[in-house]
């Protein structure tokens, strides 16, 4: 006889850092630089000049000097605080606003809720993305915050179908049935009986829009569209763009290979988290184990 | 109509188009002529030509009473839609200017009949008299206003083109005389500008806002194509100025033995049948066109520079460069420099002593906190002039004994002014920065906010503002929303009184003195300077304002970049955008490619 092998709810994520031990190792590294970064720690000095033009690697500058004689590495690793301020932030709040509508629409099947909720979404999705983060930048007037909001406005969507399609199918179980044959409100039944059963989906929706949202920065900052007054690895890829002419590859290198390797342990521990939580590829794994 | 017979229809249409790009009907190749500028004009319309961009192409649609001769340096007026130069009475009032016969406006659909007419004194007065309709937003009204008899009361009147005005008028058809409230001896030179070319007054009715992308000159060229790519233009076949003087044109057989323009000497121009501008604004993606033959110049981005020359200082270019392509090294006929706004009370002027005082102060810690050879060394490869003041190294009146004090960087003396002036960072003002949205700007803001946190300006005290675009940009500044900014001003002609006039009292924003400086001891020294002839009087004077312009600490700077050019060994021409010009473009030929 086959045996199905499942996790509780609250053991599964940990199982997945478990599983995965370099991505995890990576993605606390940068977690732990980034939180340096916002407690001062370290590379605050990001915007200062401490050395000379197109320095090579010496042992006052580990990674050499940019153009104007800016510490690479320091400009690297405040880059990683700006990534997961933008990841987080825009994960975040767009798992909120996704999370809730989705739910909302979903509650509300078939209703004119719904039908707007759907339109809503529709219409967003069918601006570019691109288009429409210029669009918000312009009508914001640079606002440094004009991007993330670009960003949640565009990601949100997603959070939502997906929260919408679980709700309806959470929506026919017995329990859901029993609640309102039992006269729950509808705020009552989203808040304390659906939503509390979507939070994996939630979780990995977010995971993903973390990752989405710090490539998205890094091509917006390099078109000179994103982040204005600060650093990241797309400011330093859109400078690594000159310096490139002149022969000059440290730049380019550098915040190349710290936006892979963040990606990349970020995506790993999304597409983890997304076999142990998500119901469909669980139910896949288990009878594969079995 | 059948659909067979529709189809013919356009079958025909598409054989006649393609045949209007086959070789030309004297039998010789088409003779297209690619050109790359590093931005896009945005308006053709001459009243907004106030830039490089729109210049290039203005100056080529239509026609101007004068020009810079091709070759002539320092740079020397020739008469262009005027049949001379102009007639001056003996106390400078009164100017007169005789104009070409038959020279036609281009066939358009803004005539009777599609037929393009003949360009009169009549065309003259109105193109100038529109720069002071608001409804032209005119961005050259400036270098008129003021100077022209009644000219004010015209404008008081409602600027109605049917109404004369007193001091510009058409004595007859081909005849125009300006009389001037006083001796402005460099009119000729502001005819000169894109700004003044003539358009006829039944297009720009004709076309009203469209008038900006509808071109109706009398020009070497006419307008097939405008996009944001790229301009196409054709020769004018009515276009007959005769033939090419050479020698008159400034032609030294030494010093241009090089450039293979004997053989033009005694034909008629322009040479080429296609003119094609493209707007590449990104460096690499201009280097990379040249390179693959896509554009057949290139200025060449400050990061290639060590990939094409061999010495800095003597500046030369590597023999491989020399052999393959045709070289040309000038510093620009212009500068770039920071300024303060003036008009902002936290920075500039201020009507209590000491505040003026300390803002004065503040300026000039930041100027002294400011490292412009770093900026040439960072930017600009080291090949930029770095001088004090805003009259530079190319002209006359440039003294290259004034003290470069003004320009050396200076992290005591700036700490020291900032302390005997009680500056704090908490009591220092928060600037805002302005700058295109571009990653050199913003590099060279972080240069400038890096400077000044050296000295204990710290890094929120200046807060960059970026623009999409040049226009906005300058929109900012225009409407004295910036409170610092960078700025390149390329000179429209070779007097220190075009560099002068950036700080003029009645200049300010939206006008040239974009720094709204307001000193009314230096606008009555200007007046006096604008009305004396060449001479040491007038040097003298332009010196004096120069120094109080860098006493005053109104600005940071300067520097004078250094321009690279090359071209194709098959294209016989010598590039020469400066003096906001496009000129050159009509004495463009190809030979045969290699």
């Amino acid at each position: 006889m086959n045996t199905v092998r499942t996790l509780s709810v609250h053991k599964r994520p940990w199982s997945v850092v478990r599983t995965d031990h370099i991505a995890t190792l990576v993605a606390i590294a940068y977690l732990a630089a980034a939180l340096g970064v916002w407690l001062g720690l370290w590379a605050d000095n990001w915007a200062e000049i401490t050395g000379t033009m197109w320095a090579d690697p010496s042992a006052a500058h580990w990674l050499g000097t940019n153009r104007l004689g800016q510490d690479i590495l320091v400009r690297a690793v405040a880059s990683t605080a700006t990534a997961f301020e933008v990841g987080l932030a825009v994960a975040l709040s767009s798992s909120i606003i996704g999370g809730l509508l989705g739910a909302v629409a979903g509650h509300f099947n078939g209703s004119p809720v719904d039908e707007l909720i759907l339109w809503l979404k529709g219409t967003i999705d069918a601006i570019p993305f691109y288009l429409l983060v210029v669009a918000i930048a312009f009508a914001l007037q640079g606002h440094a915050m004009a991007m993330h909001l670009a960003m949640i406005l565009a990601f949100w969507t997603t959070t939502a179908r997906v929260v919408r399609a679980e709700t309806i199918r959470i929506g026919q179980s017995g329990f859901i049935e029993a609640a309102r044959a039992g006269g729950s409100t509808a705020s009552r039944i989203i808040f304390r009986h659906l939503l509390p059963n979507l939070v994996h989906v939630l979780l990995v929706q977010a995971t993903l829009v973390f990752v989405a949202a710090i490539k998205a920065e890094v091509v917006l900052s390099f078109l000179g569209i994103g982040l204005q007054d600060s650093i990241s690895w797309g400011l330093m890829l859109a400078e690594a763009g000159q310096d490139i002419m002149a022969g000059q590859y440290m730049n380019f290198l550098v915040a190349s290979l710290c936006l892979f390797g963040l990606v990349m342990a970020a995506s790993l521990l999304a597409d983890r988290l997304q076999d142990r939580l998500d119901p469909r590829t669980r139910h896949q794994r288990s009878v594969d184990i079995g | 109509m059948s659909f067979a017979r529709a189809a013919c229809a356009a079958i025909a249409a598409m054989l006649i188009l393609a045949a209007c790009d086959q070789p030309g009907s004297d039998g010789r190749d088409r003779v297209v002529y690619r050109h790359a500028i590093d931005g896009m004009p945005a308006s053709l319309d001459p009243a907004h030509a106030a830039n490089v961009y729109s210049s290039t192409l203005v100056v080529n649609l239509y026609d101007t009473l004068f020009r810079y001769r091709y070759l002539s340096r320092p740079y020397e007026l020739a008469p262009n839609l005027a049949s001379g130069m102009p007639e001056v009475s003996e106390d400078g009032l009164t100017w007169t200017i005789r104009l070409r016969e038959n020279v036609r406006f281009a066939d358009d659909p803004a005539f009777p009949d599609n037929r393009g007419r003949e360009v009169t004194a009549s065309d003259v007065v109105y193109s100038l008299g529109r720069h002071f309709d608001p409804a032209t937003r005119s961005q050259g009204a400036w270098l008129w206003r003021g100077k022209i008899t009644g000219l004010e009361e015209w404008i008081d009147g409602g600027a109605d083109p049917d109404r004369r005005i007193p001091g510009l008028h058409a004595a007859d058809d081909m005849t125009v005389v300006i009389e001037l409230t006083e001796p402005y001896p460099q009119l000729a030179h502001t005819l000169a500008m894109a700004l003044s070319a003539i358009v006829p007054r039944e297009a720009v009715e004709h076309y009203g806002r469209e008038f900006g992308v509808r071109p109706v000159g009398s020009g070497p060229f006419l307008l097939k194509q405008f996009d944001e790519t790229r301009a196409v233009l054709k020769r004018n076949l009515d276009f007959d100025r005769g033939a090419l003087d050479l020698a008159a044109e400034g032609h030294d057989p030494q010093r241009h033995a090089e450039l293979g323009l004997g053989s033009l000497d005694g034909e008629a121009y322009p040479f080429i049948d296609r003119l094609e501008i493209h707007f590449i604004a990104e460096p690499t993606t201009r280097w990379n066109s040249f390179v693959a033959g896509e554009v057949d110049n290139v200025m060449v981005p400050p990061e290639q520079a060590d990939r094409v020359l061999d010495s800095h200082d003597p500046l030369r270019f590597s023999p491989e460069i020399e052999q393959r392509y045709h070289t040309l090294a000038e510093p620009e006929a212009g500068f770039v420099l920071y300024g303060f706004n003036m008009a902002n009370e936290d920075i500039g002027h201020h009507p209590d002593e000491q505040i003026d005082s300390a803002n004065r102060a503040l300026r000039c810690a930041m100027r002294q906190a400011f490292d412009w050879q770093e900026r040439n060394d960072t930017f600009y490869q080291g090949l930029g002039q770095v001088f004090p003041g805003v009259i530079p190294p190319f002209l006359d009146a440039f003294d290259p004994a004034l003290d470069a004090g003004s320009t050396a960087r200076d992290p005591q003396q700036a700490r020291s002014l900032l302390q005997a002036h009680e500056w704090t960072p908490e009591t220092l003002p928060q600037l805002t920065y302005g700058l295109e949205a571009s990653v050199h700007q913003r590099q060279m803001f972080e240069q400038f906010r890096a400077r000044m946190s050296a000295v204990g300006i710290p890094q929120d005290r200046l807060r960059s503002r970026s623009f999409a675009s040049f226009g906005d940009f300058s929109r900012a500044i225009a409407n004295r929303e910036l409170d610092l900014f960078l700025m390149g001003w390329t000179m429209a002609w070779p007097d220190a009184q075009y560099a002068l006039q950036l700080f003029y009292g009645p200049n300010a924003a939206p006008g040239a003195n974009s720094f709204n400086y307001d000193n009314p001891e230096f606008d009555r020294l200007f007046e006096r300077a604008a009305a004396l002839e060449e001479g040491e009087e007038r040097t003298a004077l332009y010196r004096q304002l120069n120094e109080m312009v860098i006493d005053d600490c109104v600005h940071i700077g300067s520097l004078s970049r250094t321009r690279l050019h090359l071209w194709h060994r098959h294209v016989r021409m010598l590039p020469d955008r400066e003096m906001l010009g496009g000129y050159f473009l009509r004495f463009v030929d190809i030979g045969a490619a290699p």
